[in-house]
């Protein structure tokens, strides 16, 4: 069930990209990123397409015809634990998600490792552009 | 702020030892003088995670901290004919280097310290072969912790395992933790060899062999103090609780607001953590 918080998840997004722009180092580390990922809150999907490191769009689903390179599945609850300024103990980093069973990752795992520091960082811009 | 330049009192040095049969050059750090306490580093890193305990003045008083690079770490090299195996840590090799160190550097019971991996061998040492030494700190030790990524991504062709490693185990890291201190202990994770991390995991992740064990450790000989950061979640407050729980005796503090990585991303709030469980080893 959507809370108040998941609809505006796509302008979320929206504004993390344009965080990550102003990025430099993010640039630099994403530059071979050129991948589709979807994020699934409370079943809700957003499909982030990212070229050379910078976020293109953000698609809102559902959709069967989207592909995507991997995907991170988490309850709206978790996310906003994410983005709280200083997270709690196994809220401050998205393989929390996965070991206190609050989400999960699927897909091509490797293409996320390869890229970790890079994704993780991304989600972490969420900390300083969440809408109160 | 201007720096004046001024040498640190840590020294450095090299000793060369047997271990497995094979030569092994290993380099030392240390500073302080009195009690001896031996301090060892995580998994694919090395013993400059231990500098700000062996540049705190007012510790190095009275005790004398040594802390080695275990072989494939750091300054250590790997034995000669490294290029042509798979490096694979296992426990008996491990105990051995310790126990090595302890005798050639001519240690009178001392102190040990090891930080996960080196957490898991303070058990073991305290179980099987606790006479040399004075007691154990156990940090973000548990009995045994099944992997929770696959080991085999930190060494392949196509990626630097290093910058991958040190990616995902800032999972660890508590985010309130000082950015350079943060990024300081990653640093040692990007620059460990090729494979190392995973060789070093292989036994932390497989190594079951404590399991149902450590009620044989007598901590009325060799006190066993065990240490968790809240954000650690790799060894998590409850896998320390648990495994404490199983020694009799043991004692056991939850550091708030640290990870997996206490001495070296958050000198500050590892420091009167550390002086107590000093004072618990007697």
């Amino acid at each position: 069930m959507k809370d108040q918080y998941t609809p505006n998840l796509a302008a979320q997004f929206t504004r993390m990209g344009q965080a990550l722009a102003e990025k430099p180092h993010l640039a630099r580390l994403g530059a071979l990123f050129s991948e589709t990922v979807l994020i699934e809150v409370d079943g809700q999907e957003y499909y982030l397409t990212f070229h050379r490191g910078a976020l293109e769009r953000v698609t809102e689903g559902p959709s069967r015809q989207t592909p995507w390179r991997f995907a991170l599945r988490v309850d709206a609850e978790a996310l906003k634990k994410f983005w709280a300024p200083i997270p709690e103990p196994r809220f401050h980093d998205i393989f929390g998600f996965v070991k206190t069973g609050r989400g999960r990752l699927d897909g091509d795992i490797l293409a996320l490792v390869k890229n970790l520091r890079f994704f993780k960082e991304f989600m972490a811009l969420g900390r300083i552009t969440v809408t109160a | 702020m201007t720096i004046h330049p001024r040498f640190e009192p840590i020294t450095g040095r090299y000793l060369t030892l047997q271990i497995g049969g094979r030569a092994n050059r290993i380099y030392i750090e240390e500073a302080g003088q009195g009690q001896p306490v031996i301090c060892f580093h995580t998994a694919g890193a090395d013993n400059r995670q231990w500098r700000h305990i062996l540049n705190d003045g007012e510790l190095t008083a009275n005790y004398r901290f040594i802390a080695p690079d275990l072989p494939w770490h750091g300054k250590s090299l790997p034995p000669d004919g490294f290029e042509e195996e798979e490096y694979l840590l296992t426990t008996e090799t491990y105990v051995e280097t310790v126990l090595k160190l302890v005798e050639a550097l001519g240690l009178d019971t001392p102190i040990y310290a090891g930080c996960s991996m080196g957490g898991r061998i303070a058990l073991q040492l305290a179980l099987n072969h606790p006479a040399p030494f004075k007691g154990f700190i156990a940090i973000e030790a548990s009995d045994f912790q099944p992997a929770w990524y696959d080991i085999d991504w930190f060494h392949r062709p196509d990626a630097h395992g290093g910058e991958m490693g040190a990616a995902l185990v800032s999972a660890n890291i508590a985010p309130q933790s000082p950015a350079p201190d943060r990024w300081s202990t990653q640093w040692m994770f990007m620059q460990s060899g090729p494979g190392v991390f995973r060789g070093d995991l292989n036994f932390y992740t497989r190594d079951d062999s404590l399991v149902g064990q450590l009620g044989g450790i007598d901590t009325s000989q060799t006190p066993v103090h065990i240490m968790v950061g809240d954000y650690d979640m790799t060894c998590t407050p409850e896998d320390a609780e648990r495994t404490a729980a199983t020694i009799p005796g043991a004692t056991l503090a939850v550091m708030k607001g640290i990870g997996h990585f206490p001495m070296s991303e958050n000198p500050a709030t590892f420091r009167p953590h550390f002086i107590e469980a000093l004072a618990k080893m007697g």
